[in-house]
């Protein structure tokens, strides 16, 4: 009895050690990061990597967002990060939606060979981006959307898809098939079905959607670099551009604090939401 | 006029046979029973009616409209499911509500409606609640009340009462009945429960592997089962089935037993035509627990009454009649006595077999013989 309550102890304790270091060991570039970003330059020669500033600064947070070289252009990360915003939103939003729709299709309305498409799907999952690079390129040309946003929320939303797709399906297919039939018999049909029974019980998946979507497509930089130019790159892009443009000295604290910025709405969302996500994973049906 | 009827209705998923060509026809207001065991095609049926379900051949009529190939929503049907389905979302007044908006009913008159419902089924304080914030029976009681909210030409349930507890059922199951009497409503029923069948059906339809095996009242399919299977699946205890062979008597036919302490004949007091080519071969008897009974002095000499001692194995008491177990032919039968006259268990008891509503089935194929 003794004992148990002893190796309970030193269990315990191995647990929150093993979480400390892993938390120490991923959180410390993101410290360091912030660091150096207030930092002056001559304070990140002087000083060491973790070396407290010697004034903070911020400085390079300004410049990082407004003035920072990116090629020729130096009007820094503001305009490529709105570029960001208006692909991630409206992809996000299309591809979750049309995922709600999928899934309801695939568990409420089967039809002939329903199970065979929703394995097909699932091997959207697996594609390797690499693989449609040319024919989506292709494709974006011949529909006249090559080199612009429209284009990169077409890419992100049909490459989403898959994935949007297996959360409402896995989620509606716990929603017990008599709801939907009980809505019939009260003379509602599929689109009314769909808004007032099926998605106003989506939040915990739809909160998954919109959270896995959002850091999938904002933290993409292969579909951007290959099929956005100019002033028309997403965040990533511009990121690795400007870490790259070389203006004489080397900017530590502008990159650092530029890839904070790009990192940051990422960080927010997990933030606001990440609980829900682990929620929304394991939600189970409905009770009613 | 016509409540319901069904013609020659077959339903196939894929290669798997589940509905062999159903026929069942009522009367407007009469209320059906569709019972059987697990897996007979109940709901199969029932969700066909409903056109939840599509037919692969056969026609559905409802108050003398064709409604075979008509949508749900058009067939003026209301139905109460096995798990209730209440829109978890809202609440239980826009639930009830729910299908009269859709049918743009106007509010004023929704309002009311769920009014009129709500007193009908006393759930007037519920009215805001969520259903996740309902027990069990207070759900079964909105689910109802969503049923009733229309006013529908034929009302489906299917097994509305098998997730309450036992005495629950019987309180709903009795509130149905007096709503059936208020309404005049024509009903189908859906449930696997014999007892809910006798007390709450007019008509009575027993399916067994996607056919009918029985079509009638209560008290047709009790007295007078066309199978061993109806035999067995109505009543409580189930009849007893005895192996026996068939004897030839001066004022018609018996029986041969036999029990641990001796051998012994039933008369059954008359001659039966069919089992007159039978004689000597075996046949299954069956009889009911409640005609096997203790020794009544005034049942001493009635025509197909018969004493005979056996010797007690079980006792089951279930307060108003004790069940006693006893061996014959080799088979265990089980006769309801009264609780005073029982006795225990390794004694004998003196038993009246009264052989008058006897049936008797064939015994491999389970056919009736009379
Ligand atoms: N969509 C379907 N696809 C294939 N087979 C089905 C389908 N629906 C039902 N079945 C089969 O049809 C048969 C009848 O099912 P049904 O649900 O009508 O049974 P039931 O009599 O209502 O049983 P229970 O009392 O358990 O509810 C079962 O064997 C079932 O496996
Ligand atoms: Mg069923």
């Amino acid at each position: 009895m003794v004992n148990q309550g002893q190796s309970s102890i030193f269990s315990r304790l191995a647990v929150y050690g093993a979480l400390s270091l892993a938390a120490l060991y991923f959180l410390t570039p993101l410290f360091v990061m912030l660091l150096t970003s207030l930092k002056t330059l001559e304070d990140i020669r002087s000083g060491s990597l973790v070396s407290w500033p010697e004034e903070i600064t911020f400085e390079a947070w300004q410049m990082a967002w407004t003035s920072a070289c990116i090629g020729v252009d130096c009007g820094g990360l503001k305009g490529y990060f709105w570029n960001s915003i208006s692909m991630v939103v409206p992809a996000v939003v299309i591809s979750t939606m049309i995922g709600a729709i999928n899934g309801y299709v695939l568990t409420q309305w089967r039809f002939r060979g329903s199970d065979v498409f929703f394995a097909l799907l699932l091997i959207g999952c697996f594609i390797p981006f690499q693989v449609v690079l040319l024919p989506m390129a292709r494709t974006l040309g011949f529909l006249g959307l090559a080199g612009s946003i429209p284009g990169l929320i077409l890419v992100h939303t049909v490459y989403g898809l898959a994935f949007t797709t297996l959360f409402f399906r896995n989620f509606y297919i716990a929603v017990p098939d008599e709801l939907v039939k009980a809505a019939r018999i009260d003379g509602a049909g599929f689109f009314t079905i769909f808004w007032r029974i099926l998605l106003p019980i989506s939040g915990p998946i739809i909160v998954v959607s919109v959270i896995w979507q959002f850091t999938q497509i904002w933290n993409d930089f292969l579909f951007g670099v290959v099929y956005s130019a100019g002033d028309k790159q997403p965040i990533t892009v511009a990121l690795n551009n400007l870490v790259n443009t070389s203006t004489g000295i080397k900017r530590y604290n502008v990159d650092m604090a530029a890839a904070i910025i790009a990192a940051l709405p990422t960080l927010f969302v997990y933030f606001v939401a990440g609980k829900y996500f682990v929620r929304g994973l394991t939600a189970g049906s409905v009770k009613g | 006029m016509s409540g319901l009827k069904i013609e020659q209705i077959h339903k196939k998923f894929g290669t798997t046979h589940v509905l062999k060509g159903i026929d069942i026809e009522i009367e407007q207001g009469d209320f059906l029973i569709l019972v059987g065991p697990s897996g007979c095609g109940k709901s199969t049926l029932l969700h066909m009616i409903a056109g939840l379900e599509s037919v692969t051949s056969g026609t559905i009529s409802i108050g003398d409209r064709d409604v075979t190939h008509l949508s749900p929503k058009d067939r003026d049907i209301a139905m109460v499911f096995q798990s209730y389905a209440l829109y978890p979302n809202m609440t239980v007044r826009e639930n009830i509500s729910f299908g009269l908006s859709i049918r743009k009913v106007p509010q004023q008159e929704q309002q009311k409606t769920v009014q009129r419902v709500a007193e009908m089924l006393q759930i007037e304080p519920l009215l805001e609640r969520k259903p996740a914030q309902l027990s069990g029976g207070q759900r079964q009681r909105v689910a109802m009340g969503r049923a009733l909210a229309r006013e529908p030409s034929i009302f489906l349930f299917d097994e509305p009462l098998s997730n309450l507890d036992a005495k629950l059922r019987v309180e709903m199951r009795t509130e149905i009945k007096e709503l059936h009497h208020r309404l005049g409503t024509t009903m189908v029923y859906v449930t696997h429960d014999q007892i809910e069948a006798m007390t709450l059906g007019e008509r009575i339809a027993i399916m067994k592997d996607g056919i009918i095996q029985q079509f009638g009242s209560p008290r047709e399919i009790y007295d007078n089962p066309v199978n061993q299977f109806v035999a067995g699946f109505i009543g409580s205890p189930s009849m007893n089935f005895i192996p026996c062979s068939v004897i030839s008597m001066d004022n018609g036919h018996g029986v041969e037993m036999e029990n641990e302490a001796a051998k012994f004949v039933l008369p059954l007091g008359r001659s039966e035509p069919a089992l007159e080519s039978r004689v000597g071969k075996t046949v299954l008897l069956g009889i009911r627990p409640e005609k096997i009974t203790h020794h009544r002095a005034s049942d001493v000499g009635s025509a197909g009454i018969h004493q005979a001692s056996c010797r007690v194995e079980i006792v089951e008491p279930t307060g108003p009649d004790t069940l006693v177990f006893v061996k014959l032919n080799g088979v265990s039968t089980v006769c309801r006595v009264d609780p005073d006259q029982a006795k225990k268990v390794g004694e004998n008891i003196d038993l009246m077999f009264d052989m008058n509503r006897a049936v008797f089935f064939e015994a491999e194929k389970g056919t009736r013989i009379c």
